[in-house]
């Protein structure tokens, strides 16, 4: 285990912490997929709104683990860490990074 | 671990899947009877009912148990538990109608639960989802009316293929997919329905074959199958799972079409083609995903998950050969060698899942 950092994480940590959060059959990480609805940093909790692409997907449950892990490692102890799995709106392929877009051939 | 509210503990999904495997086990010790290999049965009619053991036992239940996680419903998880408990009944060797009324009641819930997910997002991709639950259903009824499964083979075949088709369209969303695609995508899909209601009705089962090779090319130039392949690891490895699964989907059509119909000599080419080639390549594909997803293990990537692949498709490759040669023996021994590939794949997942823990 490694230790807990001692101060709360700012947004960009929090992203950075998410990008380790594959969706493994496309090979991309929720951020860049859009997959993260909201984030609140407060003093002693984190709290992030993911979606899946669409719910027949049966990976929504293990990705919302993978994540609350991810941001667990990235928060002082005793963080409350909360990750929801939302449906509202639904997902669409104009949420992806530019990143992504290129990737998947879109521009 | 933290299950969702109103969502079954993953303690008690774990026997709904063993369930499951159990028909498997059966499905494939009657397979192997079938093709003359003295092996012992659970009961002599798993000989007879090696499809409706693999299909609708098997597949019917994690199937059900993958939409049911998916939906995070707690109802969701009967259908699973009542195709598990209909393959149990086949399998143990009590009355197959007991066995078809079970199933037919679990096809009944997967659709419910899928049409779930259709009023949740009205696609394309939702309503093939269910156009599979509903074959399933519809192919389980005509069954136990008296239909023999030969009849509704496709049917049950399209449980299966529309089913993936469904979840391929639903990936293929992160490319741009064009709107003419999506049109010829429908049509696929319009083929492969009348093509199992042709071969229900014993006429014109050509339509069939040309569904399966109209999809296989289509997922073959669409899926999103054909990027990740330039990936690493897991993600490559599901590649290389779909586009091999594709070709032996590509291979069946041809195989019903240049034999006519699904009927005989062909009938054993094209069903493994279709049912071992291309549905278990997905399966051997997805297991590392959905495994976890379902039971909350780890199954850490490693080399050894392509064995079972390989396996799969020398043993087809074997299987095929013998049946265009007419070689009964040769075709005993791809059987075989198919077994093999199902029980590697099964060791491969179960270490898999060891390694996962011990990390």
């Amino acid at each position: 285990m490694t230790e807990s950092p001692p101060t709360m994480p700012d947004e960009a940590t929090v992203l950075a912490a998410l990008r380790t959060v594959n969706d493994p059959e496309v090979g991309m990480n929720v951020v860049d997929l859009g997959l993260v609805y909201g984030l609140t940093i407060e003093p002693g909790r984190v709290a992030v709104d993911l979606t899946m692409t669409t719910p027949a997907c049966p990976l929504g449950e293990m990705i919302t683990d993978d994540a609350r892990r991810a941001l667990t490692a990235v928060t002082p102890q005793g963080t409350t860490v909360e990750v929801r799995l939302v449906w509202e709106p639904a997902w669409s392929p104009q949420r992806m990074s530019v990143e992504a877009r290129r990737r998947f051939g879109w521009e | 671990m933290p299950g969702r509210v109103g969502d079954l503990p993953v303690a008690l999904r774990v026997p709904l899947l063993i369930l499951g495997f159990l028909s498997l086990l059966s499905g494939i010790l009657g397979g192997l009877a079938r093709l003359g290999w003295a092996v012992p049965l659970p009961s002599a009619q798993a000989l007879a009912l090696h499809g409706p053991l693999m299909i609708c036992g098997f597949f019917g239940t994690v199937i059900g148990l993958e939409r049911a996680v998916a939906l995070g419903r707690r109802w969701a998880y009967a259908a699973p538990l009542m195709s598990g408990a209909g393959g149990g009944v086949l399998l143990l060797g009590g009355p197959w109608q007991a066995g078809a009324i079970l199933l037919s009641g679990g096809s009944a819930l997967l659709l419910t639960a899928t049409l779930r997910v259709v009023r949740r997002q009205r696609e394309l991709f939702t309503v093939t989802l269910a156009l599979g639950a509903a074959s399933c259903l519809l192919g389980n009824l005509l069954w136990l009316g008296g239909a023999p499964p030969s009849q509704v083979v496709a049917l049950w075949g399209n449980f299966l293929v529309l089913t993936i088709a469904g979840e391929r369209l639903e990936l293929s969303r992160f490319l741009p997919l064009s709107q003419r695609a999506r049109q010829v995508f429908l049509l696929v899909v319009l083929l492969l329905l009348s093509g199992s209601v042709a071969v229900v009705l014993q006429r014109a089962e050509l339509l069939y074959g040309l569904g399966l090779l109209a999809l296989a090319l289509w997922l073959l130039r669409q899926d999103i199958a054909r990027r990740t392949v330039r990936e690493h690891g897991l993600t490559r490895f599901i590649a290389v799972c779909l586009l091999s699964g594709y070709g032996w989907l590509a291979l069946s059509g041809v195989i019903l079409l240049a034999s006519g119909g699904l009927h005989a000599p062909g009938y054993d080419a094209v069903l493994h083609a279709l049912l071992l080639g291309f549905v278990f390549a997905m399966v051997f594909g997805h297991a590392p995903i959905i495994f976890p997803a379902v039971v909350h293990v780890r199954m850490p990537w490693h080399w050894t998950f392509y064995l079972p692949l390989l396996v799969l498709h020398a043993s087809l490759l074997l299987r095929l050969a013998g049946d265009v040669l007419a070689d009964t023996r040769l075709v005993a021994l791809g059987g075989v060698a198919n077994a093999l590939a199902l029980l590697l794949f099964i060791l491969s997942t179960i270490s898999s899942v060891i390694r996962g823990a011990r990390e």
